[in-house]
């Protein structure tokens, strides 16, 4: 996906919003805020994060200035959205629930045998590469609808280590799970998405 | 010794390359006489690579206007 990955173009987007132009905010709002939502929509029902990821970039006006590059940009505002989204579901006496107990698919685990072997084994078989299969419109817009039914914190973690190539440890400190947990929500959602494609291949069906 | 079930368990762990040394071994073992277990963390390496190469992760045209404005809006009240 797109986002400021030259070290280059990043420095001159940060000068630009330190001097307040209008014109590179667009530009930063139409680059993160997707990875912003994904933090903010772990914590957060749709419109609570919204207004949270709306309020950080106000935020962001004046925090620039002090945004001293210890992380890259990305890490930074979704440290900030992670705490104000924090915060509201503090005021608001919530929790995160999420289930971390099992790493198997139901669906998947229910493919294999008494003995622990596979009884239906996967029937997929990529012949092109990824890139070449998203120019399938249909699977694209199957993804889209797959991705959109996860668990937000599966989906959410599963964005940031995927698609925004966050490193682990971020994603960790970012949705405040552990290691092992961040393990769990990351195979189950890449579970599900495979099991979406083999089905997709097989019936040409979403 | 390792099964099926429990390789599809951990099968992220291997590709992320997070497993062990020991762990990782027995999974190397078990996919040098599984085809099947071979053919899963093929796939779900591939369905991962799918999700990289996704790139409709595109914002709600609605939430980006919304945004504008309110940063415009900052942005005069900052300068006035």
């Amino acid at each position: 996906m797109e986002t400021a990955t030259h070290q280059s173009d990043e420095s001159i987007l940060i000068q630009g919003l330190r001097s307040g132009s209008e014109a590179d905010f667009q530009k930063a709002v139409r680059l993160y805020t997707p990875g912003m939502m994904a933090v903010a929509r772990y914590y957060l029902d749709s419109a609570s994060a919204e207004e949270t990821v709306q309020d950080c970039w106000v935020t962001v006006i004046d925090a620039i200035q002090k945004f001293e590059g210890r992380s890259g940009l990305k890490t930074w505002l979704h440290r900030i959205v992670a705490n104000r989204a924090k915060n509201h579901l503090r005021k608001n006496k919530r929790e995160v629930s999420a289930d971390f107990s099992e790493s198997l698919d139901p669906e998947l685990a229910n493919r294999f045998a008494p003995n622990g072997r596979w009884a239906t084994p996967p029937s997929l078989r990529f012949e092109e590469d990824a890139e070449s299969l998203m120019e399938n419109g249909a699977l694209s817009d199957c993804l889209d609808q797959h991705l959109a039914r996860l668990p937000e914190t599966q989906r959410s973690a599963l964005m940031l280590y995927e698609a925004h190539q966050h490193k682990s440890d971020d994603v960790c400190n970012i949705l405040d799970v552990s290691a092992s947990n961040l393990r769990v929500l990351l195979h189950r959602a890449r579970q599900k998405i495979f099991l979406m494609v083999e089905t997709f291949q097989e019936t040409g069906e979403c | 010794m390792l099964m099926c079930r429990d390789l599809a368990r951990i099968a992220s762990d291997y590709i992320d390359n997070e497993l062990g040394t020991a762990q990782k071994l027995s999974v190397k073992m078990h996919l040098m006489m599984c085809r099947d277990c071979r053919s899963f963390i093929g796939n779900l390496r591939a369905s991962t690579d799918l999700i990289q190469a996704h790139s409709s992760y595109k914002p709600d045209p609605e939430l980006v206007r919304r945004i504008d404005e309110q940063v415009a809006q900052a942005l005069n009240a900052k300068k006035n």
